[in-house]
């Protein structure tokens, strides 16, 4: 078992990690879109991830949460990813990141 | 976690012939307008202008709308189609129909092939709304996108009610009025009920989707709603029943107000939008939303008359199913077909393959720079065509048709190399 702050780094190393999952349709990575609301990390095996998506009739939501459990998978092969896909609160433009912003143009 | 809604999306088997089909038909309209360019500056009940009509709304059109609408059923109505196995027995049906359909128009057998030809057609169509509404009957999201949908089924089946009565009557003269009184309606409802309804319920989710915008007013879309519907169904029971030419502007005025409503939702989204940059699908888009003032305005100029000579106003009111049909409904397909068909086989192709390994973006699926030429071409086909029917000039209507043939010509391209595409693995970074 891991102390608190191992915990807090490793869930910031997935986070950073998440920067390689791409929204296919707005082409920018689903951390800086601000889809991710939160990470927390057991500091055992088990990740829990609660994330929206920027609509929720989003037709890509099941292609993004694939993703997000192989790219872990594929880093941390005996690892657990949870993904819990909450819609409250709604995603806003307010949870772009300053680098995302750039990316958008806005 | 929630149910999402990929899960409900269908085979790409289903979806895919319809724009392969679909960007064939405009290949083959394309050849038809060079082929009878002369014809469409006469009267417009002529055999030739009625078999471009029917390839355009419904080989070309149509079908591609049905195969977009088996695709965003399940993000519209949040529920899988009824039964693929009947979209597919459909399509069948139905290309064979619209073939036989538009031959029958292009050769003039109306009072023999094109009894059978309309009534192949109407199976096919009506087979389709049974599909949508049993889909719509299992839908958990009842919101005022879906409404538009199924509104416009039913005026879809409404449409093709009355151009199968107009087919019969052909052969078992049996309706009271002339036959341009009944296109009219046929027309009318086609165009407006089926066509602007479904794209008002459409674009009313994808438009936002795509420009990534939030906090949209919706009232005015119920209003749009409203104000459509009312006018459509004044307009045609008041044609049907009472036939007032003096109250008919009224209907109009609503059905252009309601008009007014859905271009008013669609400004506040692109204005609300935080992806800045538009992409070829989205200019597309744009360019056919504001296009949707030409048919108010010419229909304005054709109710009015405004005592110009008759010859013009047939011209004129040929150029107001123009700008409906290639101004408005085409320029959106032409752009919207880069937003959907990439992403129906992309999920096809990568989707088991996503996070395992590097993936193309579903834009890298086509050429951009095909697109773009296409864009650009297709402004100069509408440009000469309209200056072509305004000032009754053959050859702005032929350097228009031959335009038109070389943006079939690559949008065909784009369309194949789309459908056609093979798994691409793009090797990961160390």
């Amino acid at each position: 078992m891991k102390n608190r702050e191992e915990i807090t780094l490793f869930e910031m190393e997935i986070l950073e990690l998440l920067k390689n999952v791409m929204d296919p349709e707005i082409e920018i990575n689903i951390v800086d879109l601000g889809l991710i609301y939160e990470i927390t990390y057991d500091g055992d095996k088990n990740i829990n991830i609660e994330m929206t998506f920027s609509t929720p009739a989003c037709p890509l939501g099941d292609t993004i949460v694939t993703n997000i459990k192989e790219t872990i998978k594929q880093k941390y092969a005996d690892f657990i990813t949870n993904i819990e896909i909450v819609f409250d609160p709604p995603w806003s433009t307010d949870l772009v990141s300053e680098e995302g912003k750039k990316i958008l143009g806005m | 976690m929630s149910v999402l809604n990929s899960n409900n999306a269908p085979d790409a088997s289903v979806v895919k012939p319809h724009f392969v089909f679909g960007s064939i038909a405009l290949l083959v309209l394309s050849a038809m307008i060079i082929l009878a360019d002369s014809n469409l500056l006469e009267a417009y009940f002529n055999t030739k202008i009625l078999a471009i009509t029917h390839m355009a709304v419904l080989g070309w059109a149509t079908m591609i709308v049905f195969g977009a609408l088996y695709q965003l059923i399940p993000v519209v109505f949040e529920t899988s189609l009824y039964s693929e196995k009947l979209a597919k027995l459909t399509f069948w049906i139905f290309g064979f129909s619209i073939l036989f359909l538009t031959y029958a128009f292009w050769v003039g057998s109306f009072s023999g092939l094109l009894i059978y030809a309309s009534l192949l057609t109407f199976s096919a169509l009506f087979l389709f709304v049974i599909n949508v509404i049993l889909s719509y009957r299992n839908s958990k999201k009842k919101n005022i996108s879906s409404k538009f949908i199924i509104t416009a089924i039913i005026w879809l089946a409404a449409t093709e009610f009355v151009g199968t009565l107009i087919a019969l009557n052909f052969k078992y003269i049996f309706l009271t009025e002339t036959h341009l009184f009944y296109l009219k309606i046929h027309a009318t409802i086609g165009l407006i009920g089926w066509f602007l309804l479904l794209i008002i319920g459409v674009g009313s989710t994808l438009i936002p989707m795509f420009l990534v915008s939030h906090q949209l007013n919706e009232k005015k879309l119920k209003i749009a709603y409203i104000l459509i519907n009312v006018g459509l169904l004044g307009l045609s029971l008041n044609w049907f029943l009472v036939n007032y030419t003096v109250i008919a502007p009224l209907f109009w005025l609503a059905i252009a107000v309601g008009v007014l409503f859905f271009f008013s939702f669609v400004f506040e989204a692109y204005n609300k939008r935080i992806r800045k940059k538009l992409d070829i699908g989205m200019k597309h888009t744009l360019i056919s939303m504001l296009s949707v003032f030409l048919p108010i305005v010419i229909s304005l100029i054709v109710m009015m008359g405004f005592g110009m000579e008759e010859k013009f106003l047939i011209r004129v009111t040929t150029l107001y199913g123009f700008t409906v049909i290639f101004g408005f409904i085409t320029t959106l397909i032409l752009g919207q077909t880069y937003k959907t068909l990439p992403f129906v086989i992309w999920l096809d192709k990568y989707k088991g393959l996503v996070g395992k390994t590097k993936t193309p973006m579903p834009r890298e699926l086509y050429s951009e720079n095909i697109a773009k030429g296409q864009f650009y071409l297709y402004l100069l086909f509408i440009v000469c065509m309209i200056l072509g029917f305004i000032f009754n000039n053959i050859v702005m209507i032929r350097i228009g048709s031959y335009t038109l043939l070389i943006v079939a010509i690559l949008y065909n391209i784009n369309v194949f190399k789309i459908v056609f595409h093979t798994v691409k693995i793009i090797k990961n970074e160390e």
